[in-house]
């Protein structure tokens, strides 16, 4: 940890004047407040006040080298940021860490041949609602509907050749997506029930991907492969006292075929992603299908979203991916003028027994800031994964500096 | 009706086509040598926009401009380096001879590039007055022409030709009119029609020889159903830069910050 945070230092603190012009920053200071009007059985809290700074940087010290850094700061008022003074590295704490290196990673590039060490983010897949074939991508999911991704140290060498692309990663650490805390509205819990976390039993080995990507004239396509373990996990009781369970977090291997194409038609663009994933719990499909159309300065996206599951096992597990299939899902962007835009999205359980609604209406002021007001809307059924979080329904304020 | 006046009109309307197709070829002559005159192996620039609302200004933005290629066979990366929020954002745009243009989007946060429907290049791109079409480079060879006749434009000489996309050209627009200067072959102005309306003006502005190039160092987009307009202005200008179709591709747009 401590060589990391040298390094750091000595790549982004002391950069030398001659080089100045290959150095490239900026960041943001983000204050949110999430107001939630009605309290859940594990949580009485209805207003959050959250901070976050963010800190990005890239140094090139010749042509074919370059190297990025990335740090966040953040606190909170609700005890979802860690209290202690970390700096995070792995990524593996329940909460969020008050200090984080988001990004440390080194690039070489000659030609064909990009290779890419470090803390990385690597996203696959084209679709823009759900990405089945996005495995290296975990993410920070404490608010479910609001989440942010995570990087993963790897080490991706990618190779072009004409129209071709070849991904290939090696995914040296396993980073796990963070899940809501127990003791926090977005962790649903049987009442009359308390749940202990006891801890993680993380897997030890490597991850493994290739993806293989076409442009064609008009159209482009990729297949992927991903042998590694699933960043979301199953639940497995280890302990019972009296009303209390301890649960401990494990990640199932996961192995996954997918596909994922984009063709621009005249009315409308294709886009489309599948992946059939085969796991000791069961195998099973995910699936996307969306368009995409323009009318004057909204722009819509729309798609359906399926599961198609072999084993029809329910596990005990946290499941965004599989919890937002088979359903409806939408986002309509009007943008106002160069400094306001107004978004909708939604996502509609095609049983009806879950919905989510989000509306938000963004404004920058002058060259650096940008204010945001928001409102989500949760309902549905106890049983569904949306209609779970109705008490979670809604309005958030945010106000950005950035630089 | 007299031989006298109707042979005239016969052999008039007889040579009508002729004449049409004469004023045609001539304004393609006129565009491609404009084109010819433009042509430059790559280009850089770093672009200021100032977006102007209908009660004044309420935006700007900087953007550093790179383009390898020429006309129907060039590549290109627009990438902004302000307002600090959408510092990093960048656009791809493949051009080809036959058809429309590929574009995707780079977006840092989402650490993802994104296709640009073809469809989607009628929207303002990121609230300025330029459509992602208009970003594109326009080739000779997917548009045919007619001669409007010639017209005095800010009291410069200009040809004035409309151009029509060809069946293989995806665009927003009907046609468009564009006013050439004599004196350089540059283009002075451009209204884009959709629907048979005037929907955008193209001022340019500042000409300047660069490189042996002559060039509007300013563009001022008109987009006349908002009611608002964008200043472009071309600095740090400079032709036949050094550059590598590898700086061009989806993987160099995710190797910058």
């Amino acid at each position: 940890m401590r060589a990391a945070v040298l390094i750091l230092a000595s790549v982004f603190a002391l950069t030398p004047d001659a080089a100045a012009q290959q150095f490239a920053q900026r960041g943001f200071l983000d204050l949110s407040a999430p107001l939630y009007p009605q309290s859940a059985p594990n949580d009485g809290g209805h207003v959050l006040g959250e901070a976050l700074f963010r800190y990005e940087a890239s140094w090139r010290p010749g042509p074919e080298w370059a190297l990025y850094g990335s740090i966040d700061a953040r606190t909170d008022t609700h005890q979802q940021v860690d209290r202690a003074a970390h700096l995070s590295l792995w990524d593996r704490e329940r909460a969020r860490p008050a200090f984080e290196i988001r990004r440390l990673s080194a690039l070489w590039h000659r030609g064909p041949v990009t290779v890419e060490a470090g803390k990385q983010f690597i996203r696959w897949g084209k679709a823009d609602i759900l990405n089945p074939t996005d495995r290296f991508a975990p993410r920070d999911f404490l608010s479910v509907v609001d989440n942010d991704f995570l990087a993963v140290p790897a080490a991706r060498l990618t190779l072009e050749r004409g129209n071709n692309t070849v991904d290939a990663v090696w995914q040296v650490r396993f980073v796990p997506s963070r899940i809501p805390l127990f003791n926090q509205r977005w962790a649903v819990v049987p009442q009359d029930v308390q749940i202990i976390d006891a801890g993680a039993r993380y897997p030890g080995g490597p991850q493994l991907g290739l993806r293989w990507n076409h442009l064609g004239a008009g159209y482009e396509y990729s297949l992927s492969f991903f042998d590694g373990y699933n960043n979301l996990p199953f639940f497995e009781p280890v302990a019972q006292i009296g009303p209390a369970y301890a649960v401990q977090r494990v990640y199932p291997k996961l192995r996954m075929y997918g596909g994922d194409a984009a063709v621009p038609l005249r009315p409308f663009t294709l886009k489309s992603e599948a992946a059939y994933f085969q796991s000791p719990a069961g195998d099973y499909a995910l699936y996307v299908v969306q368009l995409e159309k323009d009318i004057g300065e909204w722009s819509l996206v729309g798609g359906y979203a399926g599961e198609w599951d072999r084993s029809k096992t329910a596990a005990a597990d946290f499941a965004p991916d599989r919890g937002l299939a088979r359903a409806f899902l939408g986002r309509a962007t009007y943008t106002i003028d160069a400094t306001r835009t107004l978004t909708f999205e939604a996502a509609l359980r095609q049983t009806g027994e879950g919905v989510w609604l989000r509306s938000e209406y963004s404004q920058s002021f002058g060259e650096h800031w940008r204010a945001t007001a928001g409102f989500t809307l949760i309902r549905g059924e106890p049983t569904d994964f949306l209609g779970q979080y109705r008490r979670n329904s809604h309005a958030a304020i945010g106000w950005r500096y950035s630089f | 009706m007299s031989k006298a006046v109707l042979l005239p009109a016969v052999f008039a309307l007889a040579a009508a086509p002729f004449a049409a197709n004469a004023l045609a070829d001539e304004a393609r002559r006129i565009v491609e040598e404009a084109q010819r005159r433009a042509h430059a192996n790559s280009e850089r620039y770093e672009g200021t926009l100032t977006v102007y609302g209908k009660s004044g200004k309420i935006a700007e933005k900087r953007w550093r401009y790179d383009r390898i290629g020429s006309h129907g066979n060039s590549k290109s990366v627009i990438r902004f380096s302000s307002p600090a929020e959408v510092k990093g954002v960048a656009l791809l745009i493949v051009n080809h001879p036959e058809r429309s243009s590929d574009q995707w989007m780079w977006t840092p946060a989402l650490e993802r590039n994104r296709r640009i429907a073809m469809q989607d290049r009628r929207r303002r791109f990121f609230g300025t007055d330029f459509s992602f079409e208009d970003l594109e480079e326009r080739d000779a060879g997917q548009y045919d022409f007619r001669m409007l006749g010639e017209e005095l434009l800010d009291g410069i000489p200009c040809w004035k030709i409309e151009s029509r996309p060809k069946e293989t050209k995806t665009s927003q627009y009907d046609r468009s009119i564009i006013w050439i200067r004599k004196d350089h072959y540059v283009w002075w102005q451009l209204e884009n029609y959709s629907r048979e309306k005037l929907v955008r003006r193209a001022k340019y502005g500042d000409l300047e020889n660069v490189s042996g190039i002559w060039t509007a160092r300013t563009v001022d987009m008109s987009d006349l159903r908002e009611g608002s307009h964008t200043v472009l202005r071309l600095e740090k200008l400079d032709y036949n830069v050094p550059m590598k179709d590898e700086q061009f591709t989806l993987e160099a747009l995710r190797r910058e910050l």
